[in-house]
């Protein structure tokens, strides 16, 4: 049967099951769409009564002498005097100030706009109370500490050296106060308001005196002009906080269908139902996958529009922005439903993989919490201020969405990352899927009464195995993937190219690509021979894998100059490519070829066409598995401009090890292709021989001339052929033979698609 | 149709010893026939159907469903069985109509056909008044025969029942015995596993006896009887149970 017409039977019932059960439909729409208006409404009116509350109060400022009583009484009833409306004070003067102080409050209070909004809230109350004071009491007190804790006042002044303006020399004015106290920190903003205007004042004042102008003390006003319109810095705040409910959101509407379709049908008895039924577990797990995706997207969606409309028609934006309320860029909603996808994909495949564990509903929330909670680390690093989508930060999962997100609402829309962001998603969801798939349906977990947890994990309970599981294949391509990427960012950091930089990639090559590939097997009982496809070809594998070897070194070079053609390099790039390569042929050439192009050869095609290819085709299939790992050869080369050439590549080496059964015509043929495309740009290796028969080497890319175009395309075309004809001598691959992994356990997922 | 040849299944305990739950059991059951196997809790009678079924891997000994091997070709295999028990789940928030055209699509029947034959399922096991009810608010005898007719969907020339009667009350039970007995008329090869001993002594033609993971007694009636002395079932097994020296290990 169609495997895709299944998956779609399978996550076409599981959506009608999961949306007929209650539970979650009030937990993905009621809630959203009740539950918060009424908490944001409700905590808004309860912090207005707040404030209004805490300004009508009466704060009483403590001091302890008489002097200091009076003229702190004085200063007061004189600053309240200058209040429009008050006791017929200067108002368009008063106005300019209130405006000064607030610039100055701003200026003290805000960070970079959207840093931090509840900091907005609280800094527009302290400004509203810098401004016009509410009524303050004079008290004297003999301990003002003392009188602080047990609440008669709620601020102590203390004057030393005089009273001021009555003296030429400085005054000291101490404000004693306990920060922690809501109410002390109000009487402080507003005393502080008091000095700082009546400070001015004497300034003034004792200028005027004096008949200088204003200018002799404050030769510079500053003054800051923020070009970010209202909307982009609101799109900034929005685009820190959106992310962040989206994960929330897309994991709370998923938890309950992840647990509900996996560990919920062990304990309702209907997963021994299903697993009777002759599908892989990789289906059930792939529809089960699509509807919790979909649910979580569902519920992140919602959960969105009923925040954002409560912010826009509830008020709330006023608070969260001041001045002008908030902007909802409208434009972003399309980014934001594009960014709802990895998002859910991404926690939906974790979600399965941590559910697909457990035996019961309880069992699954247990696991869950602390994944999650680990999840949000990443995410907690995307919002970090001043973090930018670079480098290493692209690949890195939750995060690079996160970032992305926030690019997006400011409208830097960058496609690269986009694709990045997206790729390393799936990438990393799949490996979840298939370690999902790789769990459900687990003897140990279907038969609690069985078997303990322990053989999932433990090696003396693996049974030897001819190839490695197509989960194991993922796992290690999302792990190398990451692990290669940060390894190889970290060594080129500030290294220019030398002996012991080359000598650096290789050794990570060789522990990444065949260390670890190889200790996995190892640990798994997998057998290296079959597991890495070792076994020693026939003749025309060999020549198959030489006539691909001699060819395809040509056509590289002819695709990198049609695509720098179309796609031409920046050059900043070029001009970084050329110094790189300046440094490069300063390094011993065998060097080079070691470390460029022999080890890379044996190491990638270990790895690729052999732990990886083995381990897919065991349970995908030999079409997908040559796919899968031609995407994953291409991305791990990293270079965009690579990525046709090293895809096509990783299409035709893993067709040479399909076909011939053998690691070695791959090879070979990637052995040959590394080490004359490396030799013939080098003045040391084969450069004048090329040279000498027309090969032109000008710029980037060397274009190799027409003849020896029309040569390589005859040979590799006698490598394809050798390669197909291959196929009609050997008989299908004896699949049935080869069960993946700890192979004792899922017998079902064995199976061909 | 079904081989079971030396089949063994050990179970890792937690401290890392092993436990055997099942030990050598070698038996056949042939298209028409009913197997009864007979045994005490724990005996190994389910683990030992569900490695017939695919669910379980043996950790010795292979599987024969109409010659293909379990172990090679699981999905082959679970093709061509019926498999249901007493416990098998059913999904509370589905009716039966839905739960049978749902796994009429897990085993790859075409809509026209699923529906000719639930419609055939529908009228054998009379499920007629409860086809669109969700399974959460049907009896016990009702969830039982959907389960009958969600195992049977495919038409697999073989039946693996495990308990199926269980809490049965006497007309459930009645007609799904019933029903057991035309299906083998009809040529299916049925492997029953039961505590109840006069189904066992009415329906099955050979009879297996399971004791602590071991076949202790394989046969017809009669020739039970003659092994043991004994006239009843719950007497031939108590004295073949007592005889057996494998009991030590």
């Amino acid at each position: 049967m169609n495997r895709f017409w299944r998956i779609n039977t399978i996550w076409r019932k599981e959506l009608a099951d999961t949306l007929r059960d209650r539970r979650t439909v009030v937990a993905m729409v009621l809630v959203p769409m009740v539950l918060y208006p009424a908490l944001m409404l409700g905590s808004l009116q309860a912090f207005e009564l707040q404030t209004t509350q805490l300004k009508q109060e009466e704060y009483t400022v403590g001091v302890d002498d008489q002097d200091t009583h009076d003229w702190l009484r004085h200063v007061i009833d004189t600053d309240l005097a200058r209040r429009p409306g008050a006791r017929g004070g200067p108002a368009e003067d008063l106005e300019q100030r209130v405006a000064e102080a607030e610039a100055r409050q701003d200026g003290k209070r805000r960070g970079p706009p959207g840093e931090a909004v509840q900091d907005d809230v609280g800094a527009r109350a302290r400004v509203t109370v810098y401004d016009s004071p509410p009524d303050i009491r004079v008290k004297l007190v003999s301990d003002i500490p003392a009188a602080i804790q047990s609440e008669e006042i709620h601020l102590g002044l203390q004057l030393a050296g005089g009273i001021p303006g009555a003296t030429d020399k400085p005054v000291q004015l101490a404000i004693i106060a306990d920060e922690t106290d809501f109410r002390g920190r109000i009487a402080q903003t507003a005393m502080s308001g008091i000095i700082d205007r009546l400070n001015r004042r004497l300034v003034e004042e004792n200028l005027e005196k004096a008949g200088l102008p204003v200018t002799t003390i404050q030769p510079i006003e500053l003054a800051t002009i923020n070009i970010a319109s209202a909307e982009r810095q609101s799109a900034s705040v929005i685009g820190q906080i959106v992310p962040l409910i989206l994960i929330i959101m897309t994991i709370t509407g998923a938890i309950y269908p992840a647990i509900d379709l996996t560990a919920g049908e062990r304990e309702r008895g209907t997963l021994e139902t299903l697993m009777v039924a002759p599908v892989p577990s990789v289906d059930l797990i792939a529809g089960k996958f699509v509807v919790v995706a979909m649910i979580g997207m569902l519920s992140a969606l919602l959960n969105l529009l009923s925040i954002g409309g409560t912010i826009y028609l509830g008020g709330l934006g006023k608070m969260l922005a001041p001045g002008g309320g908030i902007a909802i860029p409208i434009h972003v909603l399309p980014w934001v439903l594009l960014l709802l996808v990895p998002l859910a994909i991404m926690f939906s495949a974790l979600l399965l993989a941590v559910c697909s564990f457990a035996r019961s509903f309880k069992e699954a929330q247990n696991y869950i919490m602390p994944v999650m909670v680990a999840a949000m680390i990443p995410a907690i690093v995307g919002i970090l201020p001043g973090i930018r989508l670079t480098a290493p930060i692209l690949v890195m999962p939750v995060t690079n969405i996160v970032i992305l997100t926030r690019d997006l609402f400011l409208g830097d829309v960058n496609f690269w990352h986009i694709g990045w962001v997206f790729g390393s998603t799936s990438i990393y969801a799949a490996a979840a899927v298939s370690i999902a798939a790789r769990l459900f349906g687990q003897e140990a977990v279907l038969f609690s009464d069985t078997a303990s947890m322990k053989t999932i994990f433990i090696r003396k309970f693996f049974k030897p195995s001819d190839t490695p599981s197509a989960a194991q294949a993922f796992l290690l391509m999302a792990l190398l993937f990451s692990l290669n990427y940060f390894l190889q960012i970290g060594l080129s950091k500030g290294t220019e190219i030398n002996a012991t930089f080359l000598s650096g990639t290789a050794t990570i090559l060789i522990l990444l690509f065949a260390g670890l590939p190889l200790a996995t097997a190892l640990y798994m009982k997998v057998r290296i021979a079959s597991g890495f496809h070792l076994e020693f070809p026939r003749f025309t594998g060999i020549l198959a894998g030489v006539c691909f070897g001699l060819s395809t070194w040509v056509l590289g070079f002819w695709i990198s100059e049609l695509v720098q053609h179309w796609l031409p390099m920046p050059p900043e790039f070029a001009a970084r490519a050329a110094a790189l390569n300046a440094q490069l042929l300063q390094v011993n050439p065998y060097m080079i070829l070691f470390c460029l192009a022999v080890v890379p050869a044996f190491c990638e095609e270990f790895f690729f066409r052999g732990f990886a290819l083995s381990g897919l085709r065991s349970e995908l299939g030999a079409a997908i598995a040559i796919l899968v790992t031609a995407v994953g050869f291409a991305v791990s080369h990293g270079s965009v401009i690579r990525i046709p050439f090293t895809f096509a590549m990783g299409l035709v080496l893993a067709l040479l090890v399909i076909r011939f059964r053998s690691i070695w015509p791959a090879m070979i043929a990637h052995l040959l292709h590394n080490g004359i495309t490396t030799a013939v740009v080098h003045e040391e290796l084969l450069r004048p021989t090329a040279e000498s028969l027309g090969f032109l080497i000008a710029g980037e890319s060397p274009l190799p001339p027409l003849a020896w175009r029309m040569t390589a395309i005859a040979i590799a075309g006698i490598g394809l052929l050798l390669t197909f004809l291959a196929g009609k001598h050997t008989d299908a691959h004896p699949r049935a033979q080869a069960p993946h992994g700890t192979s004792h356990t899922t017998p079902e997922a064995a199976e061909p698609s | 149709m079904i081989c079971a040849e030396a089949l063994s299944k050990h179970f890792p305990n937690a401290d890392g010893t092993e436990k055997v739950a099942v030990a050598d059991v070698s038996f056949s059951v042939e298209p028409g026939e009913i197997y009864g196997l007979l045994g005490p809790n724990g005996a190994g009678k389910t683990t030992t159907l569900r490695m017939i079924s695919g669910l379980l891997r043996p950790t010795s000994g292979r599987v024969f469903i109409g010659g293909d091997d379990v172990t090679s070709d699981p999905n082959a295999v679970k093709r061509k069985i019926g498999y249901m028990t007493a416990n098998t789940g059913l999904y509370a928030r589905l009716t039966p109509l839905e739960t049978l055209r749902y796994f009429a699509t897990l085993y790859g029947i075409e809509r026209d056909r699923a529906d000719r034959r639930i419609e055939e399922l529908v009228e054998w096991l009379t499920m007629g008044p409860f086809l669109r009810l969700r399974c959460g608010a049907l009896s016990t005898g009702q969830r039982q025969r959907t389960n009958i007719a969600r195992a049977l969907i495919a038409d697999p020339p073989i039946l693996v029942m495990d308990e199926p009667t269980l809490g049965l009350d006497v007309m459930s039970n009645r007609l799904i015995l019933e029903f057991i007995s035309t299906q083998a008329e009809a040529g299916k090869a049925i492997l029953l596993s039961t505590h109840a001993l006069d189904e066992i002594e009415r329906m099955c033609g050979r009879i297996g006896l399971i004791h602590q993971g071991h076949l202790i007694a394989e046969g017809d009636l009669p020739s039970l009887r003659e092994q043991s002395g004994e006239e009843r079932l719950s007497d031939i097994f108590l004295k073949l149970v007592s005889h057996e020296p494998l009991l030590a290990d």
